[in-house]
């Protein structure tokens, strides 16, 4: 593989320990990946910042390098983490030891903590055909469908690589080549709201595994219907990036989304397809709940907006746990604007910087959840052992205020 | 008999055990436990089964890019796999087990599902980049 003076140099420790050991990491990557060269990134975002998903083993590799006075050398944000940093949700101070000692070393080595899974939001927008170093499924999909940015499914520690560098192996997603459709979808029932797409990006990921999907057929999708659709397809699936034809900048019209590939399969999406997508991994014996958990990727303000008013002027039913998972910024926002008193009159809670797969609603007494994501209900079984209910805002909502898991 | 497959390395190091196999897609984020090896993942072909101490194939990889973070710790917990051989490695599992030196493989010279079903007894060599096959009932020495 190609390395400029400079990146030799990093390999050879010129500019310390970490630089050397990212690119130790990039280049063993770009190896395995055919990488002919690096290409320079400005941004990076890393996940595998939750204890549960990184352990004592991760907390012991990050405090490590702190020992040895890594930093990164280009703006680094964080993702999502297990707990809530302004806000006490229970858990035992044990896991928030644990992990605020990984939110704490990755800001000794220079990262700004914001600790959010939508960066895209609330922390970088790279630009079209900008070259990123993301982890974080969910924004990686992001970037490449909606933003036109240039992004591979970093792991969290392959990101971590390029922060300390500022370098990511050109290969994936980076070419022009590799971005074109694979699979046509034509969306023919109309997904009725945000959990909808949940639900088809759950049923094309587990479909499709690592392919890039052309959908035709949306009709104003939301930038939040399109962050859930991404999120959803790549957990039950792997993928990296899709096409909305008439929507995401690659994709003017159907003929370009797939830039000349004219050989592929053709899905379709009805009820049956919606419905089969809110049913993956989801599992319950008991139609009570006591858990409500909205949100993911996090709320926009335009979200807690519009949830505040379905709240207003209802009460959760007693002994239920409401969520509403957003970041610092939405949260800050929502208060000014009072939206967080109708919610809190309700009795749920806006939380910050927290991710139900990565926090601890088992050791608190919690039991079945309802939400309102399928990557929420895909992950819950094996992150937190809970029953899981998955349905759209309203369900939920119903749900919080009866105790019980409402059909629509 | 057994049999000697070339692929490429991705994760050096070796690892030997029963193989367990499966040809769906996996993610390793929240569906492994640690010190079981049990997967967790609801409706995967290999809910239940463990991978602890085999030779875990599947095609390739989905899911979280903190499935990063979830292979390094398992890969330094009970539940760990030997060794993993892949159609075709993601990013993800990559850089996970490079930096917890799990072997990992992928792209055999020969069909890999053809050759190699759960319960057979497989050695891999990923620093030199091959493995070796025992079918299932061949060796003595390993209780299948």
């Amino acid at each position: 593989m190609y390395l400029t003076d400079e990146e030799k140099r990093m390999m050879d420790g010129e500019y310390g320990y970490g630089a050397q050991l990212g690119m130790k990491i990039l280049v063993t990557l770009g190896k395995v990946f055919d990488a002919e060269k690096l290409v320079e990134v400005q941004h990076a975002h890393v996940a595998g910042t939750g204890f549960k998903t990184f352990g004592e083993v991760g907390v012991k590799w990050l405090e490590d390098l702190v020992k040895k006075n890594v930093k990164v050398r280009i703006p680094t944000t964080l993702n999502c983490i297990g707990i809530d940093r302004a806000t006490d949700l229970g858990f035992p101070k044990e896991k928030v030891d644990w992990q605020m000692r990984i939110s704490d070393a990755y800001k000794n080595m220079g990262c700004t903590a914001i600790h959010t899974c939508t960066p895209y939001w609330c922390g970088y927008v790279p630009r079209l055909g900008e070259h990123i170093s993301w982890s974080e499924s969910s924004a990686v999909v992001y970037a490449n469908s909606v933003l036109g940015a240039r992004d591979n499914r970093e792991g969290a520690q392959s990101s971590f690589a390029s922060a300390l560098t500022g370098r990511t192996p050109c290969y994936g997603m980076h070419i022009t080549e590799n971005r074109r459709g694979q699979v046509l979808v034509k969306v023919v029932d109309k997904p009725s709201g945000y959990s909808e797409y949940s639900a088809i990006g759950a049923y094309i990921g587990k479909m499709i595994t690592e392919k890039i999907a052309v959908y035709d057929g949306f009709v104003n999708p939301r930038n939040e219907d399109l962050a859930t659709l991404g999120a959803a397809m790549a957990c039950t699936g792997g993928v990296p990036m899709f096409h909305a034809v008439g929507y995401t900048p690659e994709a003017p019209t159907v003929e370009a989304a797939f830039g000349g590939n004219t050989d592929y399969d053709v899905l379709e999406i009805t009820r049956k397809e919606i419905e089969e997508g809110f049913q993956i991994a989801t599992r319950s014996e008991s139609r009570e709940v006591d858990l409500v958990t909205l949100g993911c990727p996090e709320l926009t303000i335009e979200q807690v907006k519009e949830i505040a008013e379905k709240m207003d002027g209802r009460k959760k039913k007693d002994g239920m746990t409401v969520w509403l998972q957003t970041n610092a910024y939405v949260k800050g926002m929502s208060e000014q604007l009072g939206y967080t008193e109708i919610i809190q009159k309700f009795g749920g809670i806006l939380t910050q910087d927290a991710c139900t797969c990565l926090s601890y609603p088992e050791l608190i007494g919690l039991k079945t959840m309802a939400c309102n994501s399928t990557k929420v209900s895909f992950y819950t079984p094996g992150s937190n052992g809970l029953n899981i209910w998955c349905g759209d805002t309203d369900q939920c909502i119903e749900t919080a205020v009866t105790g019980y898991w409402q059909e629509r | 008999m057994s049999k000697i497959i070339k692929c490429r390395t991705i994760s050096e190091g070796y690892g030997e055990g029963e193989a367990i196999v499966t040809q769906m897609a996996f993610g390793f984020n929240h569906a492994v436990d640690f010190e079981t090896g049990r997967v967790k993942e609801i409706g995967h072909e290999l809910e239940g089964e463990s991978i602890k101490g085999k030779v875990f194939i599947f095609p390739k990889a989905k899911g979280s890019t903190g499935g990063s973070c979830y292979v390094y710790q398992l890969g330094l917990s009970p539940g760990s796999p030997a060794a993993v051989i892949n159609l075709s490695t993601e990013t993800i599992v990559a850089v996970g087990a490079i930096l917890c030196e799990m072997p990992v493989v992928d792209r055999l010279e020969e069909d890999l599902f053809e050759n190699i079903q759960t319960g057979d007894y497989v050695k891999v060599d990923a620093t030199n980049g091959f493995i070796e096959i025992f079918k299932k009932g061949e060796r003595t020495d390993v209780s299948n």
